[in-house]
């Protein structure tokens, strides 16, 4: 194998551990799958490293070593990309794709989202069979539904301009507790706590603690502490915008 | 006996929901959806059924979680996709969201009164323990096929 052809397989190697890691797979899988790319195309190692925001890749054939970083920029959580970078291991290590299609297929993913006319009423319904599932009577439901309703639109209107993301679970938060208190105020239901119990489920950070847990478990401990501390810290800062919202409403003390 | 079947129908309907609906902000294939909402269900209903036989909520969630774990290796060997994209959606409406709402909640009273009271730090404590074993539970239950079965060998 000529060295400069070394060079393009470890690029495309990297690049698809980059993907991967960027649209939040967990640290065992991103290992697997360069490990296994790497190999069908060829090479006869890949060693990995992988950090909180940045990757090393080593590359060995006939012993000449290559090493590159890259540097990772989260992008949120899109499994389509995922599943299509799987599929691109499978297929190459079953021999139908070879360097050329790798290429290709990386270089042609976009991701895609679906779009907020079904994301949002989702969204609501999701958190009103919470609500629903806690106790809650019927008017507790719906106001849950048009709280979460709320709160995701607000959510995906702040991603679409690239805030910070804690300043937008802080935002999300707040509106979504806001439009809750309503079921106080109003004294519409018999459960007024659970619709504001059951509408700020949605900012859980369900995928990055279960990520931080199950990397910690499998022995990425340092990744897995990172993402632990990026849940909490989301946590917290929509704990901060709950807070000033039921400061306001006068619920507290 | 008919009372219990229809709580589990009912809570097998409610769990599916929030299960599909997380998948869609996780962005998973929509073709995969359904499988997401099956195991949601049978993931959160066996945790109902043990709960009803006055099991702890901590080793339910445990056996939920495997569960959904060893149900998700079975749809990831049929569509060649990686089981975590099926199973996170899945667990969803198990993660402890009351639990970690009343420990935070608690938290910031604690911390807006200028004492402390015994009544919000028995509240802290007991919630935030639950809170970590539960989820501790859900992800090592998730990881269990992995971790007894698919030791050296990847998943597909």
């Amino acid at each position: 194998m000529y060295a400069d052809t070394q060079n393009d397989i470890t690029r495309q190697v990297v690049r698809v551990a980059q993907l991967l890691l960027a649209y939040g797979a967990e640290s065992e899988l991103v290992e697997e799958i360069s490990q296994r790319l790497g190999q069908a195309l060829g090479l006869a190692s890949v060693e990995i490293s992988i950090s909180s925001n940045s990757l090393v890749l080593t590359s060995l054939v006939h012993g000449r070593c290559i090493t590159t970083t890259r540097r990772i920029r989260e992008h949120g959580i899109n499994m389509t990309i995922i599943c299509e970078l799987q599929r691109i291991c499978l297929l190459t290590e079953k021999g139908i794709y070879g360097l050329n299609e790798v290429r290709k297929r990386v270089s042609r993913i976009q991701p895609k989202s679906y779009p907020r006319r079904y994301l949002v009423p989702m969204i609501g319904l999701s958190c009103g069979s919470f609500c629903h599932l806690f106790g809650g009577d019927t008017m507790a439901v719906l106001i849950t539904i048009f709280a979460s309703s709320v709160g995701m639109s607000v959510r995906l209107a702040i991603a679409k301009h690239h805030f910070n993301l804690l300043v937008n679970f802080a935002v999300t938060a707040f509106i979504t507790t806001l439009v809750a208190q309503m079921g106080y105020h109003l004294q519409l239901t018999d459960t007024p706590m659970l619709p504001m119990a059951a509408s700020v489920l949605m900012l859980v950070p369900g995928f990055p603690m279960i990520n931080a847990i199950s990397d910690m478990v499998k022995g990425h401990l340092n990744v897995g502490i990172s993402r632990w501390g990026h849940a909490t810290l989301l946590t917290v800062s929509s704990v901060i915008g709950i807070t000033i919202a039921m400061q306001l409403g006068g619920l507290f003390l | 006996m008919m009372d219990l079947l229809l709580k589990l129908l009912n809570d097998a309907a409610f769990s599916a929901v929030p299960a599909v609906g997380f998948a869609m902000v996780f962005n998973v294939p929509r073709r995969f959806l359904p499988y997401c909402a099956l195991a949601g269900a049978l993931g959160h209903s066996l945790r109902t059924l043990l709960l009803h036989f006055g099991m702890p909520i901590e080793w339910c969630t445990f056996a939920a979680a495997a569960l959904v774990g060893v149900l998700t290796i079975g749809f990831a060997k049929k569509h060649l996709a990686p089981p975590l994209m099926y199973a996170v959606a899945a667990i969803i409406p198990m993660i402890p969201g009351t639990y970690a709402y009343n420990t935070v909640i608690a938290l910031v009273q604690l911390s807006a009164q200028s004492e402390v009271s015994p009544e919000l730090t028995a509240e802290v404590i007991s919630n935030g323990l639950k809170t970590i074993f539960i989820l501790g539970a859900l992800s090592v239950g998730l990881a269990m096929p992995s971790l007894l079965y698919f030791r050296t060998r990847p998943v597909i």
